[in-house]
């Protein structure tokens, strides 16, 4: 582990918020670890890192609706508290969310002083003249030119950013932590943003900037802090570094050597072909092939397309352009008739989209085989439960009983339900999405071995992961998506995570 | 080792919730023995099971809704307007077979628009039903014209009036129908398929369940119930007014969640239902017997109702809350 | 925003502009002209009065029942709450309390069911059609109960100025109407109230996230109903001249129609109350027109039936981009 770095340029004073030694365990997993990070009024942020990295976690512990677990942190230089967003807005700290928090129907002053209304001399009533003047400075500030009697549903998504903006001002925010901005913005938009962040700089507001464009963390950062693994990795400025460092000190993750797979050398028939796919949630012109006996990773950043990939093939979402086909034949429908056809799905939200919760372990690992096993339409309870019993041993699942419900059971056991639903089912394409997310280490190798297996018995993989090591760890070659494409293709010999990671976030 | 526990680990948790409301429907009869001596005649015992029978009739294909998650609040008025051309085809055509075709059908028909209401056009099924109802209640008003229909034959009068071996038929009905139910619910892939739709409806969707189907399928059911429950009404009644199925709505949701069906789905059983259906009638029947004023029958069963789906939401959170 | 050449904006300008009008007013609109056209008596200045008047009621149920659709909840019991609070008030003026206390006991009613749905629906989180069934089943029982299933009557001397009476010349029907209007109209456009409303339908997360006590503002939402359905009986006691059990019940089914052809949506948290103002308009026309024509009154439920459902389709397509 390459030794942090701390850079402080001799004019600086006081942070105005600074995170010492910051760590938040959960069971399993250290989301944080001995994080510490000074925050400057007047100074753009850049916190860096790939997916898992820390970076949510730590604008919990920021806006209060995490506590950390170790650490403390120092507002002008003295301790503080931040148990709740409350508090978090009383010490001026605001988050901008990619999920906006505005009332799509409500106009832009109602947005923004929303719980803040101004009252006037009519008891209960509303001073609008005094509420729009207020808002239409704020927006003013920062150079928005819209009615603020405009309906918030009415406005884009980057003028709904700057309405965000201009709540967090008014609640006299003077850190401000941003989440991708730039993710659903038009590159004139951004440029605008940028001049409105440069404007809020100069204003003395520090600025918290999560970003994955490498270009964007140059041309508008002062500072960059780089997690890796919940730690701190490194903190630079850039005048000091270079795009491939960033990469690289963003990756190099140790692998867990637990698992390791015999590489397919030779691959079998076609099982899936997917051409110019298409659908109405973003992707377009996807070309992908998997043939049996591969597992075939599919990487990308959050939102660039994945899932929204997995689910067109599995008809989940309507295909609206190109064509899929299963073992040569074309698959046109939805999942049921996907289902029919052998493939299986494993969704990334197991919880609410993989599993009945309320049902016992039997129902689930039935829950897609019951017109396979029982073609007449008579459930047999006995067959049912030989069949679920065979699962339970072969797949190892841990539960007293068969008719425990899922609920109770661990991540690793109910991920293990989800594969076996479908290995009853009788399905030669097996299509993962996040097979190990939420699941402790020790069951992340059980879950590849089983992986490993389908695949060595003849079945075919496509598989997504955020988890890079896993991915250079497990899979034969790899698509790589950005931003509803397919950016490339790595080989098993080009398969570095430094690659994956270069093609994923627009660095060539 | 509480009770509880003990119990669980012999018997399914569906077992046991049924077990406790059997307890309770002993302890009631036990009670109403007690304070009135009218109640455990024969008569009024029998009594008390031909208006659980009816109930269940309708309730039990209601319960198949609730399972989904949904709700038919069409039911009653279905009845209402089955049973009005029932009678008149009976009137005209004298033929009790006629007259059950026309009642099932009409029922079944209802029931495969609600069913495309909730699964072509995505209307929400309480919204669906809920305009539904009144389509119906309209209609039958209109076409009964404010008049009764009344003088079914003999042989239609059976169902609702015969007796077999001393029980009446409707009892018979009860028994049959429950045993279809639970045969549907618990041995077939459709039954297994309804809980999975309820419990986690994409869940289901995403397995290669055919959600849609098996939606129009359970209206149709619930429907088609309705329009059984009709026949035996009418047959019992020999009149046929505008208004005959309205007095069942709430009663019919009391009994199925009283019968322990929770309205988020996923939860329930035909047995519990006509448990539930036993229990309620049995409330009822006790207000009767202690000349309570018939017109406090609508409000109680309302507080049933309520209470009934609060006690769902609390146990529902603290099963939540113990993961 | 493109440029567009100037002789090709005309036509755009005109379909933009058709599709700004609200849907509500065609329907009004060819309703107005459909029954003016077949029936001669339609649009004499006595029928207008009269359809005025009637629709008065349904109103008063109608405003409050935006507040709740637009809070992404449903309340089927306004009907029921209404004929209880008639029958309430009924009872009272026939125990011999003048007016103002009798009214005020109907509101007191009211209100009280109002606080149930709120808590049943906020805080127990119950689902609001099952909380409402419920209440409505206990609202319908008890008008039933209380007065036997008799109408109570004998009360003409204390409701009979109501709707011969006016203020300043405004008969009270009317006035109760507009009041309700001002009252609905201040409360969803110019107080917290109303904007929490909104933002409980449209996105109730901003509003808990914004430090506000969300359950108390979604209580308040249905507590409006119900006390609005209490001064709304004294419309309803004074037009049937006693206190009926079942004078009521299905009204809110009118009501919701009322809301939803006038335009507010039923899951984003979009509302228009003119726009269920002329929804009730709407309404009341199609049962006067069709009363005119001599159709039934069941019949004329199961075109409005059929209109809500038109009204739900059409609302669906709209939320589906």
């Amino acid at each position: 582990m390459p030794a942090a770095a701390e850079v402080t340029p001799p004019d600086r004073a006081t942070p105005v918020l600074e995170l010492r030694g910051i760590s938040k365990l959960f069971p399993g997993v250290r989301a944080l670890d001995d994080v510490s990070i000074p925050i400057h009024a007047g100074e753009v942020h850049m916190l860096l890192g790939e997916n898992g990295a820390g970076k949510s976690s730590l604008i919990k512990v920021l806006y209060g609706a995490y506590q950390a677990d170790a650490g403390e942190i120092l507002h002008q230089g003295r301790k503080v508290t931040i148990a709740s967003p409350a508090d978090a807005r009383r010490l001026g700290i605001a988050v901008i969310f990619q999920e906006f928090s505005l009332v799509p129907f409500l106009d832009i002053a109602q947005n923004i002083f929303l719980g803040r209304e101004f009252a006037s001399r009519i008891p209960g009533h509303i001073d609008h003249l005094g509420m729009h003047a207020e808002a239409r400075k704020l927006l003013e500030l920062l150079g928005m030119e819209q009615d603020t009697h405009t309906k918030v549903h009415q406005l884009g998504v980057a003028q709904q950013q700057l309405v965000e903006i201009a709540k967090a001002l008014s609640q006299h925010a003077r850190i401000l932590v941003m989440d991708e901005p730039t993710a659903a913005l038009s590159d004139h938009e951004t440029e605008r943003l940028f001049k409105v962040i440069r404007r809020l700089k100069q204003e003395g507001v520090a600025i918290v900037y999560i970003s994955h464009r490498l270009a964007e963390v140059f041309e508008l950062g002062d500072r960059i802090t780089v997690l890796r693994d919940g730690r701190k990795v490194s903190s630079l400025l850039p005048s000091e570094t270079t795009p491939d460092e960033l990469v690289h000190l963003m990756v190099g993750r140790a692998v867990d050597t637990s698992y390791a797979r015999e590489f397919c050398d030779r691959p079998g028939e076609l099982a899936l072909e997917t051409t110019e796919l298409g659908s109405d949630r973003g992707i377009s012109g996807v070309n992908i092939e998997v043939r049996t006996g591969e597992i075939v990773g599919l990487a990308g950043l959050v939102g660039a397309g994945r899932t929204e990939v997995a689910r067109a093939i599995f008809g989940a979402d309507k295909v609206t352009h190109g064509q899929v086909r299963i073992f040569g034949e074309p698959l046109n429908g939805g999942p049921d008739v996907s289902a029919r056809r052998g493939v299986a799905l494993i969704p990334e939200n197991r919880k609410q989209e993989g599993l009945a919760l309320i049902r016992s372990v039997q129902d689930n690992l039935l829950l897609a085989s019951l017109a396979r096993l029982f073609p007449r339409g008579w459930f047999d309870p006995a067959i049912g439960r030989r069949v679920s019993v065979e699962k339970i041993d072969e797949l190892r699942i841990a539960t007293p009983s068969p008719l425990r419900l899922v609920r109770y059971l661990s991540g690793g056991n109910q991920q293990k339900i989800v594969i076996g639903k479908w290995l009853n089912a009788g399905c030669r394409l097996f299509i993962f999405d996040e097979p190990t997310h939420g699941i402790d280490v020790g069951a992340k190798a059980e879950i590849f071995t089983l992986i490993g297996e389908l695949v060595s018995k003849g079945a075919a993989v496509l598989m997504i992961s955020s988890e890079l090591p896993e991915i250079v760890h497990v899979c034969d070659r790899v698509y790589v998506m950005r931003g509803g494409q397919v950016a490339g293709h790595l080989t098993r010999a080009e398969l570095t995570e430094a690659n994956i990671l270069r093609l994923a976030m627009h660095h060539e | 080792m509480s009770v509880s526990l003990a119990l669980r680990h012999r018997f399914s948790a569906g077992a046991v919730a049924l077990g406790y409301r059997l307890v309770v429907v002993i302890a009631m009869c036990a009670a109403l023995a007690l304070a009135s001596d009218a109640f455990f005649t024969e008569s009024n015992l029998i009594n008390v099971l031909r208006q659980a029978a009816l109930l269940f009739l309708i309730a039990s294909g209601l319960t198949l809704v609730i399972l989904t998650a949904g709700l038919d609040l069409s039911v009653a008025a279905n009845l209402g307007m089955s049973a009005c051309l029932v009678a008149s085809v009976l009137k005209s055509t004298g033929s009790p077979l006629l007259g059950m075709l026309t009642g099932i059908g009409s029922g079944v028909a209802i029931g495969c628009t609600n069913g495309l209401l909730v699964t072509a056009l995505r209307l929400p099924p309480f919204i669906a039903t809920y305009g539904m109802l009144w389509v119906l209640h309209g209609l039958s008003y209109y076409y009964m014209a404010g008049g009764t229909i009344y003088g079914f034959p003999p042989g239609f009068r059976e169902i609702g009036s015969g007796y077999l071996f001393g029980v009446p038929i409707p009892i018979y009905l009860m028994f049959l129908f429950l045993a279809i139910g639970w045969f549907f619910t618990a041995r077939t892939t459709y039954g297994q398929e309804i809980y999975a739709i309820g419990a986690n409806p994409t869940a289901a969707r995403l397995s290669g369940i055919p959600v849609k189907r098996r939606l129009v399928l359970v209206y149709a059911v619930s429907g088609g119930m309705a329009g059984l429950a009709a026949l035996v009404y009418l047959a019992r009644l020999n009149s046929a007014e505008a208004d005959i199925g309205e007095p069942l709505l709430l009663p019919a949701v009391a009994a199925c969640v009283i019968g322990g069906a929770s309205l988020f789905g996923g939860v329930g059983t035909i047995s519990g239902t006509l448990v539930g259906a036993l229990i309620l009638t049995l409330v009822l029947n006790g207000m009767n017997l202690l000349q309570v004023n018939a017109n406090w029958q609508p409000f109680v069963t309302g507080v049933i109702v309520l209470a009934g789906v609060w006690i769902d939401m609390v146990t529902r959170k603290r099963t939540e809350d113990r993961l | 925003m493109s440029e567009m050449p100037t002789l090709a904006v005309q036509p755009r300008r005109l379909r933009a502009a058709l599709a700004a009008t609200p849907g509500v007013a065609y329907i009004l609109l060819l309703l107005v002209v459909a029954f003016g056209m077949t029936s001669k008596d339609f649009l004499s200045g006595a029928n207008l009065l009269n359809i005025g008047m009637q629709s008065a009621i349904l109103l008063m149920l109608a405003l409050p029942m935006t507040f709740v659709i637009m809070s992404e909840g449903l309340d089927i019991s306004l009907g029921a709450l209404l004929t209880l609070c008639s029958v309430v008030l009924a009872l009272m003026l026939v125990r011999g309390n003048g007016l103002p206390v009798a009214l005020a006991a109907a509101v007191a009613v009211g209100l009280a069911f109002g606080l149930a749905n709120g808590l049943l629906v906020s805080v127990v989180n119950v689902p609001p059609f099952v909380a409402t069934l419920g209440t409505m089943g206990m609202a319908q029982g008890l008008a039933l109960a209380v007065t036997d299933g008799q109408s109570v009557v004998g009360i003409s001397e204390y409701v009979q100025p109501i709707y011969e009476g006016g203020i300043f010349g405004v008969p009270i029907p009317l006035a109760f109407a507009l009041g309700s209007y001002a009252l609905s109209h201040w409360l969803l456009y110019h107080t917290r109230f109303g904007s929490y409303v909104f933002a409980i339908g449209g996105n109730r997360e901003a509003l808990v996230l914004a430090g506000v006590r969300a359950n108390l503002y979604h209580i308040g939402i249905y507590v409006f109903g119900g006390c609005m359905a209490g001064m709304a009986a004294l419309l309803l006691t004074a037009r049937t001249n006693s206190g009926h059990p079942t004078a009521a019940i299905g009204m809110e089914f009118d009501a919701i129609v009322a809301v939803a052809v006038g335009g507010t949506s039923f899951e984003r948290g979009d509302g228009w109350l003119f726009g269920t103002v002329l929804g009730v308009f709407a309404v009341g026309v199609m049962r006067n027109g069709l009363n005119l024509l001599g159709v039934p009154s069941s019949l004329q439920v199961v075109s409005i039936g059929l209109l809500v459902i038109v009204a739900l389709f059409v609302d669906g397509l709209k939320r589906r981009p």
